[in-house]
Parts: C-alpha cells; sequence; structure tokens
C-alpha cells in the first residue's frame, strides 16, 4: 500500500516536473498579497500548468532566493510595486546571481508606479535602459483601444508579434486568430541595447512614443526617450547559460480585466484581446517550458572502409573520413519532440584549430532520428593539418537554448608506414630504374673484374715526375 | 710522482702485456671516479630523497668575484691567447669610447644578467619520451603526436627530436631486462650521463694516444675530461641531455677519423661513418663534426698534404656517414639542402677532382697537365660556384639558417632572432667563464697546441684546426663550451705529460748518447733542410729544476682537482627546480615553490587544462604537472611563442582574446620579487616584448616599456603600458596587501612600488605558492550576462553603473 502510495506520488512529481525543464518552484512577488486576485487567472493557468506558486511580499522576512546556497525557488515573478526599494532579498546582485544559477525570472513593470532602482540598475547589467526617472508612459495617437482610453491613448492594440527575423521559427503567435489583437495598457518602453542576448517579442508601432506624464504633460516633447519600434514593449533576454529573463512593460496585461476584455480601434469592430495565449506563451518560454532545446548525443566515428567503427575516438589521422552527428531534442510544453531547423536557418558544424578549417551544414539524419529526438549529421574529410582540433557546433539563435557543443579530437600526422610505397607512385618509377641499373652494373662490374685474369708479364713501370 | 710510481711499478711488471693491463686498469680506475664524482656530488647536495629529484638540472649561478687577482691575470693572459680574444677585441673595438677593458666586460656581463638564467630543463621532456618509448614501442615512438604540447598545433615530435638518448636508454633498459634486472626507467635515464662521461674519458684517452707517443699523455687527458668542469656541467646524474651521450660520440668519431686518417683504412671510416650516425641521432651538434672534417681535410689538401689516405678516409666517411645521418626523421634532406651540410659535400667532391687530377698527372706528360690543370681547375671552380649560387636564389639548398648567422655575428640574433637571444646559453662567454669552466686546462691548452705544430702531421693539423674553432665557438656561445672541452683537454694532456716527461725522469741524459743522437739528427735536418723543424735532444741534468717543475706541476694538479671538485658541488649538482639558500645561522633554507606549484597544478585542475606561461616552464609544466602548454622549450615556432609574449605584453582587453582562442585555462607567472629571486619573468619580459615586436610591430613596441629616460621601471615611474601589461599585472596583483601600505618593495629590481595594485578582470588569481615565486590565474569565461569584463568586476565591486556613458552620444540604435 504505502509503495504504491508513493509510487504514483512519483508518478505525481513525474509529471509535475516535467512541465518546465528546469524545476516547478516559482515565486510570485506582489506588493501586496490580496493583489493576486487580480491576476487570478494568469496565476491560475500557471499552476494548472504545474508551477507551484509561493507568494511573497518585497517586504517579507522569509523572503530568499537562495537557501544554503542553492537556488529556493526555479522561477521568479516579479509584479511592479509602490516601494522605493525591494529590500535587502532582491537586489540586483542577488536577482543577478539568480540568473547565474540558471533561474528565470520574468519581471513586469507598469506606469503607474516607478520602478525601484534594484531593478533600474539589474536592467542596466543586461542592458535595457528604462526612461529617465523611472517611469514613463507608451502612447500611440493611431492604435489604441477607443473603448478604454479613448483620450488618454495609453491603451495600445497591436496584432500579435510574427517572428522576429525571417529564420526564427514564430514561437510567441503562431497560431493566433488573425483579428485578434494584444492590448497593451499603460506600460512602459525599454530601450534595448545592441547585444546578442537581448531580443525583443514586442515592439512599439512606428507610430507610438514614450513620455513622462507627470512631467511632460504639455503636447510639445522635446527630449525623446525613444519612439517607434526602438520601444521595446516585451523584451527578453536569454544568459550564456540560458537562463531566461522577460521584461514585460505593464504588468496590466496579465491582469484578469484585460484577459477577457473588448477593444476596439478607432474605426474598426470590437475583438476579444490575444493577451490570455500571449501571456501564456511569454510565461512559458521564460519558464523553460518552450524553445528548450537539449544535446541528447554527440557521436563521430571514421567513415573509411576497413576501419574500426569505434565511437567518438581521440585522434584521427590527418585527410581521414570522418562522420560527425548530433542528437536534438525541443521540449514543447509537455515533451520532448524532434528538434526541427526553421526553415531559412542552418545547423552548421565547425571543425576548428584557433580559427575553422571547415565549416559544413549538419543535415536531418532520418535513419537515426525518432519522434523525440533529431539526429543532424555531417561526413567529410579532415584538413591536411595536424593539430588539436575541435568538433564545434554554435547554435544560438533568439528564443532557443544555446548550443554549444565542443568535442576536442587530435588529428595526427601520417605514420612513417602509411605513405604509399614508392612503386605505387609512378613518378617514382624512373628512380627505382636507376636504382636497379646501377646495382645490376655494378654486380656486372665485379664479375667481370673477378673473372677477367690479369694480365701476364712484365708492367711497364710509371712515369715519376 | 705518480708517473715515478708508474714506472717503478712497469718496469717491475716488465712486458708490454702487464703495462697495458696497467694502463687498462687505470684508465678504469679514471672513468670509474669520473662516475662517481658525478653521483656523489648530486646525493650529497640533494637533500630530498625523492627519485624525481635526481633528474635535475642546473642554472648557472653567477661567476662574478670569485677569482682572485692573480688568477685574473692569468686568466686574461690565455683568454686573450685564445678565445676570449675574440670576445675582448669585439669588446675593445665596439666601446672605444669606454674608459676600460673591465667596464666593457662589466657591462655585457650586466646585458648577460638581464636575460636571466634559463634552467636547462630539457631532461624532463627527454625522460618524458623515454617513457613514451618504453611504454609504447619504437614505431610508436617514431609516429608519436603528441597533443599535449604547442597546444592547439601538436608536436610532431617523432619527427621533431634527436631519438638517440632516448633510444639509448631504452635499448639499456631492455638489456637489462633481458638480463633479468628490472631496472626503473628514471633510474637509467639519472645515471645515464654519468655513464657515458666515463666512456668519454676513454674516448679522449684514445684521442690523445693517437697524437702522441707518450704513454702517459693519454691517461692524463682522460683525468682531465673525467673532472673538467666545463664538461661536468652536462654530465652530472640526472642532467639526462643530448649532450650526455653526444659529447662521447663527438670524442669518441674524431678518435676513429684519425685512426682511418693514418691507416686509409675503410674499416675504420665506415666505424667512424656509424659514430656520426650515432651523433646525428643524439644532437644538434653533430654539424660541428660535419663542418670540422671537412674542414681539416681542406686544410690538408691546402698544406699539400693530399693522400689516398684522406681519399679513403673522408670518402667512406662523408658517403656512408650522409646516408646515416638521412635516416633521421629531423634531419632527412638537410645534409643535402642547406648550407652549413654544404661544406662536407663540396670537399668530398674536391676529393674526387683531385683523385682524377692525380690519375691524370701519372698519365700525361707535365707541360700538358699544367695547362689541362689550369683549364680544369678554373672551369670546375667557376661552375661549382655559379650552380652553388644559382641553387641557392632559386630554394633547392637553404641559406644559412638564423642560429648560424649569429655564430658569425654576436648581434645578430639580438636584432633579427630575439627567440634565440633570449636563450642565456646563447650569451656570448664572459672570459671568466673559461677559467671557471676549465682552470688550469686553459693555459696548458695554447702549450699544447703549441707542440701540435712541432711534429706536425696529419692529426696534429686536425687538433690545431678543432683547437681554432672549438675556442671561436665557445667565445660565441656559451653553450659551446661543451665542444671545445674535449680538444683543450687532449691538448693540455699532451703539453701537461711532455714537461712531466721531461722533467720527471729519474735518469739524466747520457751525455754520450747526445752527441749521436746530434748527429743522426744532424744527417735528417740536412735532408729536410728547414734547421726549426729538426729537434735538438735537450735533457734536464739538475736535481733542483727537476724537483721545481715537478712539485709545481703537482701543486696545479692538486689545485685543479679542488677547483673542480668545487665547482661541480657548488655550481652544477644542486637541482634548479628547488632552490637552496643559506639562513643567516648557516643552516639550510629550501625553497620549493616550482614543485609546489606544480602539484597544485596536478591536482587542482582539470586533466586537459592548458596552462600559458613563457616557454622557459613548459617542459617542466608537461614532466611535473602533466598538463598541456601553450609552448614549451623546443623553440620550433616563433609566431605561437609571440603570441604568448603579445599575450603577456598587452592590455588585457588585447590578451584575452588571444587566450580564449588558445582555449587557455590557466596561466602561470614566475615572480621573484618576494624573495629576491632574479630569474623571473619580469626580467625576462623585454625578450616576451622583443619576440612578439618581430611578428607584430604595430602593436607591441619594445620603447613604450621603457621610460622616456630609457629606464627600465616596475616603480611608480613605470610607462603605462608596463604598467597595463597582462604580466606587470600578475606579477604585482595583491602584492601590496604583503606590506604596510605604501611599503611594497621589489627585491630583485630594488624598487619601492606603487601604492595603489593594479586590479585584474578578465582572470583572477588561483594559487601563489608560498614565496609568491609561481603565481598561476584562472582564465575567467565570457560574461554570463554580455557585459565586458571590466564592468562587470566593477559590478561586482558594487561601484554602480555611470549614467554619464549613456547620454555620451545619440544612442545607438538597434537593428534586427
Amino acid at each position: 500500500m504505502r509503495s504504491l502510495v508513493s509510487f504514483v506520488l512519483l508518478l505525481l512529481v513525474a509529471v509535475v516536473s516535467a512541465i518546465s525543464t528546469t524545476g516547478n518552484r516559482l515565486l510570485v512577488v506582489l506588493d501586496d498579497v490580496a493583489e493576486k486576485e487580480g491576476y487570478s487567472k494568469f496565476l491560475g493557468d500557471l499552476e494548472s500548468r504545474g508551477l507551484t506558486l509561493s507568494i511573497e511580499t518585497p517586504k517579507s522576512e522569509s523572503l530568499s532566493l537562495f537557501h544554503l546556497g542553492e537556488r529556493a525557488y526555479d522561477h521568479v515573478i516579479l509584479f511592479p510595486t509602490k516601494a522605493k526599494g525591494l529590500g535587502p532579498s532582491l537586489t540586483a546582485n542577488i536577482l543577478l546571481q539568480f540568473l547565474g544559477a540558471n533561474g528565470n525570472i520574468l519581471l513586469t513593470l507598469s506606469s503607474g508606479s516607478a520602478t525601484p532602482s534594484a531593478l533600474v540598475s539589474l536592467l542596466a547589467e543586461l542592458d535595457i535602459q528604462l526612461p529617465a526617472d523611472r517611469t514613463g508612459l507608451v502612447v500611440d495617437h493611431f492604435n489604441y483601444d477607443s473603448a478604454s482610453a479613448p483620450d488618454t491613448h495609453d491603451v495600445l492594440l497591436l496584432p500579435p508579434p510574427g517572428p522576429l527575423r525571417s529564420d526564427i521559427k514564430d514561437i510567441f503567435s503562431a497560431g493566433a486568430p488573425a483579428d485578434q489583437l494584444i492590448a497593451f495598457p499603460h506600460g512602459v518602453g525599454a530601450a534595448l541595447g545592441a547585444g546578442e542576448l537581448l531580443s525583443p517579442i514586442l515592439r512599439a508601432p512606428r507610430t507610438a512614443y514614450s513620455y513622462n506624464p507627470k512631467e511632460q504633460s504639455e503636447a510639445v516633447v522635446d527630449d525623446l526617450f525613444a519612439a517607434g519600434e526602438q520601444l521595446s514593449l516585451v523584451s527578453t533576454f536569454q544568459a550564456r547559460n540560458s537562463a531566461r529573463f522577460t521584461l514585460v512593460g505593464a504588468a496590466e496585461l496579465f491582469q484578469d480585466k484585460w484577459f477577457d476584455a473588448e477593444v476596439k480601434k478607432t474605426g474598426g469592430k470590437a475583438v476579444k484581446t490575444f493577451n490570455q495565449e500571449f501571456a501564456k506563451r511569454v510565461s512559458g518560454w521564460t519558464f523553460q517550458e518552450i524553445g528548450v532545446l537539449r544535446v541528447n548525443w554527440i557521436e563521430h566515428h571514421l567513415n573509411e572502409v576497413g576501419a574500426s567503427n569505434e565511437s567518438n575516438p581521440k585522434i584521427y589521422r590527418i585527410k581521414n573520413d570522418v562522420t560527425y552527428t548530433i542528437s536534438l531534442s525541443e521540449w514543447s510544453w509537455t515533451a520532448w519532440n524532434a528538434f526541427s531547423v526553421p526553415k531559412n536557418d542552418a545547423l552548421q558544424l565547425e571543425f576548428s584549430m584557433l580559427s575553422p578549417f571547415h565549416r559544413l551544414p549538419l543535415r536531418l539524419n532520418a535513419k537515426q532520428s525518432t519522434a523525440e529526438q533529431a539526429a543532424y549529421t555531417s561526413s567529410f574529410k579532415l584538413p591536411d593539418q595536424h593539430g588539436i582540433f575541435n568538433f564545434k557546433v554554435n547554435y544560438k539563435r533568439p528564443f532557443l537554448t544555446n548550443i554549444e557543443e565542443k568535442n576536442t579530437v587530435s588529428v595526427r600526422h601520417m605514420a612513417h608506414d602509411e605513405w604509399p610505397r614508392s612503386f605505387v607512385i609512378s613518378g617514382a618509377w624512373p628512380w627505382i630504374a636507376g636504382i636497379g641499373a646501377t646495382v645490376t652494373g655494378w654486380l656486372a662490374f665485379c664479375a667481370l673484374w673477378m673473372y677477367s685474369a690479369p694480365v701476364g708479364g712484365k708492367k711497364e713501370s710509371k712515369k715519376t715526375q | 710522482m705518480s708517473a715515478d710510481t708508474l714506472q717503478v711499478l712497469a718496469s717491475a711488471g716488465k712486458g708490454e702485456s702487464t703495462r697495458t693491463i696497467l694502463r687498462f686498469i687505470i684508465l678504469s680506475l679514471i672513468a670509474g671516479a669520473a662516475i662517481a664524482s658525478r653521483l656523489f656530488s648530486v646525493i650529497r647536495k640533494c637533500p630530498l630523497s625523492a627519485g624525481s629529484q635526481l633528474l635535475s638540472w642546473q642554472s648557472r649561478p653567477s661567476r662574478r668575484g670569485q677569482l682572485s687577482g692573480l688568477l685574473r691575470l692569468s686568466a686574461f693572459w690565455a683568454a686573450l691567447l685564445t678565445a676570449a680574444s675574440f670576445q675582448v677585441s669585439r669588446a675593445l673595438f665596439t666601446n672605444v669610447g669606454s674608459p676600460s677593458l673591465s667596464q666593457s666586460c662589466a657591462r655585457a656581463e650586466r646585458q648577460s644578467r638581464m636575460v636571466a638564467d634559463n634552467p636547462l630543463v630539457d631532461p624532463w621532456f627527454n625522460f618524458r619520451a623515454t617513457k613514451y618509448l618504453v611504454a609504447n614501442g619504437f614505431y610508436k615512438f617514431w609516429d608519436w603526436f603528441d597533443d599535449r604540447t604547442w597546444h592547439p598545433l601538436g608536436r610532431v615530435t617523432g619527427g621533431t627530436l634527436y631519438p638517440g638518448l632516448m633510444v639509448t636508454s631504452g635499448a639499456i633498459y631492455h638489456a637489462l631486462r633481458a638480463l633479468t634486472i628490472p631496472v626503473d626507467i628514471r633510474n637509467i635515464c639519472v645515471l645515464l650521463a654519468p655513464a657515458f662521461s666515463g666512456l668519454t674519458a676513454f674516448a679522449a684517452y684514445l684521442l690523445t694516444n693517437e697524437m702522441t707517443p707518450s704513454p702517459s699523455a693519454g691517461l692524463l687527458a682522460a683525468i682531465f675530461m673525467g673532472i673538467a668542469p666545463g664538461y661536468i656541467s652536462r654530465s652530472v646524474a640526472g642532467s639526462y641531455d643530448n649532450e650526455a651521450i653526444a659529447i662521447f660520440l663527438l670524442v669518441f668519431t674524431f678518435f676513429l677519423w684519425i685512426r682511418a686518417l693514418k691507416q686509409g683504412s675503410m674499416l675504420w671510416g665506415v666505424l667512424c661513418a656509424l659514430f656520426y650516425g650515432y651523433m646525428v641521432a643524439s644532437w644538434g651538434g653533430y654539424a660541428f663534426i660535419t663542418c670540422l672534417l671537412p674542414l681539416h681535410a681542406f686544410v690538408l689538401i691546402c698544406m699539400g698534404r693530399y693522400s689516398t689516405r684522406l681519399y679513403v678516409a673522408y670518402t667512406t666517411w662523408y658517403a656512408l656517414g650522409t646516408l646515416a645521418s638521412m635516416q633521421i626523421p629531423f634531419v632527412g634532406f638537410l645534409p643535402v639542402k642547406t648550407s652549413e651540410h654544404m661544406p662536407a659535400l663540396g670537399i668530398f667532391g674536391f676529393l674526387q677532382l683531385l683523385a682524377f687530377l692525380d690519375y691524370v698527372r701519372s698519365a700525361i706528360p707535365s707541360r700538358q697537365f699544367q695547362t689541362f690543370l689550369w683549364l680544369f681547375a678554373g672551369g670546375t671552380f667557376g661552375l661549382g660556384l655559379a650552380a652553388l649560387v644559382v641553387a641557392t636564389s632559386a630554394g633547392f639548398i637553404a641559406p644559412w639558417s638564423g642560429r648560424f648567422y649569429s655564430l658569425w655575428d654576436t648581434g645578430y640574433a639580438k636584432i633579427h632572432i630575439p627567440i634565440i637571444a633570449s636563450v642565456s646559453e646563447h650569451q656570448p662567454t664572459a672570459w671568466p667563464a673559461f677559467f671557471f669552466d676549465l682552470n688550469m686546462l686553459i693555459w696548458l691548452f695554447p702549450a699544447g697546441v703549441y707542440l701540435c705544430f712541432q711534429n706536425l702531421a696529419d692529426e696534429h693539423v686536425f687538433i690545431v684546426v678543432y683547437a681554432l674553432f672549438g675556442s671561436y665557438f665557445a667565445g660565441v656561445m656559451v653553450r659551446l663550451m661543451l665542444t671545445l672541452t674535449p680538444v683543450v683537454c687532449v691538448a693540455a694532456a699532451i703539453s701537461a705529460s711532455s714537461l712531466l716527461d721531461t722533467y720527471l725522469n729519474v735518469k739524466s741524459p747520457n751525455a754520450e748518447e747526445h752527441p749521436a743522437d746530434d748527429n743522426t739528427d744532424g744527417k735528417k735536418s740536412g735532408k729536410t733542410g728547414l734547421k726549426s723543424t729538426s729537434k735538438p735532444v735537450v735533457g734536464i741534468y739538475g736535481w733542483l729544476s727537476k724537483g721545481t717543475v715537478a712539485g709545481a706541476m703537482t701543486v696545479y694538479l692538486l689545485l685543479f682537482v679542488m677547483h673542480c671538485t668545487w665547482v661541480t658541488s657548488n655550481a652544477y649538482s644542486s637541482p634548479s627546480v628547488v632552490l637552496a639558500s643559506r639562513m643567516p645561522d648557516g643552516s639550510q633554507h629550501i625553497i620549493d615553490d616550482y614543485r609546489e606549484a606544480y602539484q597544485w597544478l596536478r591536482q587542482n585542475t582539470k586533466e586537459d587544462a592548458k596552462i600559458m606561461s613563457w616557454w622557459d616552464y613548459g617542459y617542466q609544466i608537461g614532466g611535473m604537472a602533466d598538463r598541456p602548454t601553450l609552448v614549451d622549450n623546443n623553440t620550433w615556432n616563433n609566431t605561437h611563442i609571440a603570441t604568448v609574449g603579445k599575450a603577456m605584453s598587452s592590455r588585457e582587453e588585447v590578451s584575452y582574446p588571444i587566450m580564449r582562442q588558445h582555449e587557455v585555462d590557466y596561466v602561470l607567472v614566475v615572480f621573484g620579487g618576494l624573495l629576491g629571486y632574479s630569474g623571473d619573468d619580469i626580467n625576462k619580459f623585454l625578450w616576451m616584448v622583443r619576440i612578439a615586436e618581430g611578428i607584430w610591430p604595430d602593436e607591441v613596441k619594445e620603447r613604450e616599456f621603457f621610460t622616456p629616460r630609457g629606464e627600465y621601471r616596475v616603480d611608480g615611474e613605470a610607462t603605462e603600458t608596463m604598467k597595463n601589461s597582462l604580466m606587470y599585472k600578475m606579477s604585482y596583483y595583491n602584492y601590496n596587501s604583503l606590506f604596510p601600505p605604501g611599503q611594497a618593495q621589489d627585491r630583485v629590481r630594488q624598487s619601492r612600488l606603487p601604492e595603489v595594485g593594479p586590479s585584474l578582470s578578465t582572470i583572477e588569481e588561483a594559487f601563489t605558492s608560498e614565496n609568491w615565486i609561481i603565481r598561476i590565474y584562472k582564465v575567467k569565461d565570457l560574461d554570463n550576462f554580455g557585459r565586458d569584463h571590466a564592468s562587470a568586476a566593477a559590478f561586482d565591486r558594487g561601484l554602480k553603473k555611470k549614467k554619464a556613458a549613456k547620454k555620451r552620444g545619440p544612442r545607438q540604435l538597434r537593428v534586427d
């Protein structure tokens, strides 16, 4: 009986922990625990996906991201707070440490409350800039919700964002109904630095801009923070260790109110918001539930006739033919699936020493692939250079786990008995013939010398000078 | 006195065979003593019983202030007569303005001190290679690709080393095993050099016996060879280096050559070629033989001493020796491709021509022969020269290599190939070194050469030629003292024995025999003509003069033995990986930082953690810490060394990408500032800069490491380039914390360091040894959040990001 219970528990744990690839302990930081009612749908959605929620306020004594040097939570959601500071347990340093320990953070802002300085300096470290005075409001006089903000124009209506680039899979708006819009109410826009770790999910329309409603209430805005597509409304940062950080400019986007609301552009008809699905995808991405890649195995071997098919040998010889295979899976919500490279993208293999000697496309190998994993393979001839080389797969794309796999092998020179023999090389034939001629000539000379009798009789004495 | 007893014994024994046996016993005693002297000195000095300790190497300590004025004078006299004359005259000519000789010498020494002692660490590599050979067999060794050095290039070790030493040890190892004597290969490696020094003494005996009929000269030469410090320096126990067996091979090859030449014997010529092949397999110094034998032949030809004996000996040696040498992969086709080997080939051809002419002369009348000779000689010479020029310019023959140029112009290497000049062994020899390494022999040596002139046979010409060139090269490079030592021993033995033979004769010359001798001499001189070449018989009659000279000679010999013992125990037998120093109370204090640090590396880093250090420590790290290194003492790739030099001498921001690219995990520096250990990296730093500048003249500039007044400083007045260089930062990082504020002191450079020490952001301190001699830094990974290391470090220190940076200009727009 007991074992059955524990078995069931174990099964449950297995099912539950399968929801996110890094863990299911989620910390929700709210200014006031009562506020959670406003986010009940969003939080309920998270819980239904298998995350266990702990709700704390920044002031709470027991709040600590680390316990005995280990992460106490796997994910953190920070909702906006009225307080100026977040207290000693949520400093920029600790949050960075949390990211460094593979924790994920979903940070929400709101134009209604100034961003705490700890968060501003955290964002500054990630190269994300907020408007001066730590508050700002994004408005758009063309794409606003005429139902709720007819005068202030601060509830932006945006179509679901397409893929960031053509070679990236669309994971945030794929399958969205064409007529649904994302409502972005009372939000703060951020300007992103040029780093490749940052990528925006949702950018402001070309006609939007950010201003400070308290100081710049006049119509003329002369010191503009940012405008148009440079304003990122929902941005992501994926650290090198693949820890994920998402900045959502408007916390209200997650509120129940906007999940159900009907919005209406000027002149358009009222439509349902896409917010609930969008929130699910953004939080799912942040908490490592989608877009997670895993390397299952890597194998390389000699691809020559008659060679032993030993896997992953430590040493090859120059000009050997080798085959390299890497197996990749992608986690999406509940299961590992075979990872398929987006259409315009390529998965590449580098064979490098100091610099790449080969950069080759890895092609899907159907024979070794299954539904759970896809094997990509490439066969090539090693360069004519000995040294310590790396098989390197460096696949880093926005919204996908970083893959940087390095397998070191030595490439040795030809051994003394691996060269073709001289009689195989046609160019050597004249020389071999020469050797033969010399040997024969010498033997003939010796024979002649030995068998010719010395001339009899007296010798003529040589003249001396 | 000893010769006297010898004679008594010999007369007692009567008969040739007894005498031979006696001589053999004495010779083996000498050889045994030579071996023992190399063992005891090391074992006595070695306080740590660990066997690996025996595998030591020697750094040459300074030799200043150890010579009394009198000795200085005599040494100067000898030096002026021989090789150092080159050095001194050069110093005189180049420093015309300098007031005195001593000053210019002092300057030369100061320069060589800046180079700092590069410890000889080859034994570590040789030992490692031998272990590989024994473990994997000969063919694996032959094709060995070593992926733990020269990361990431690797080294084709089998094709870039002289395998003679390792194969010798391996053969001894297997022979002993076959005799069911299980020996650890390490013991063989440690004891190989002393064992071969015994053989060298024997070879010196044989060579000297070819030179002089005096029976005692050979024994004296064996004694000298056995204890001359110049040779002991490379043959103490644990000095498992190529030279350990190469000097024996050198001397023995010369002996075989003389024997072949004297007898015109093809058999001895073949033996000579075989040992020459062995020599080629053992040491790069084989080029000395390759050049000396043709030179000897050439001099003989020019003296009109061409003979069929010479023809047979030389052609046999050259043909077979060249074929033998080409079997070594490292040498390969060099004997027919490079200029160093061209003299041997040229003389080979020349001898064929001479033989041909000799034949023609015997066949045709003399008048026609004259015309024929001129036409033929002129034509051949012109053709040969043209062929050489064409082949060189077309690239078939490599021009003289840089190492060779540096033999003619000692300043050449410093300008063109700093990597060669940076090795202390390649510095010009300071003249006291001659006295230090050879002592009494250096003034017996010219006398011996003079005696060779007195009785100028073919073999004596060899000694003269060898003496001339050996001493020249020894004056150019410290290292080549080693090749000079044998000829010095032989020549000194000839002179000493002739002195002793003359004075240590109990019988006074018989006055009645004298005129008879004179008569025969008169007849001979009447034939040969020149009076100076005739030898009048001289003898010593007075007991007083006999006693004085013999006594003085005895004192000199005793002094020589004492000197050699002293030099060996003080300079050549302390393992330099463990530094021994004396406490104020006279007790010995052991500084064991190297081993401590290497042990740390071995135990605390990944098996394949790449260590970047200056190349001097490459073999040590490979041997003792067993970790891959970027560069090591096999300096075959100047660019790779220059890359390390650039990383060391540039700013952190420049160095970091280089280290990332080379997958460096740890950086190791040697810092002697705390202890006053002068062989540290800051003292070698200028060589790193120079070598890097040779490859990247735009990025690394030596001038920027000197203050405007041309000083090399490390204190507050050091240049910005110096202070920002990685090497400076790594050396002095946290050094301030050892001292009260503002009191940090560098005891090598004798300077006070700035109050605020350097800070590091791309690397972090991982280990510092007890006396701070070795400091190891770990290279940080890329920042997790994409920041540069400096700002990441600033953030960790609690500094806020400056907002000013944001407002400096228009923000960069993001495009994606």
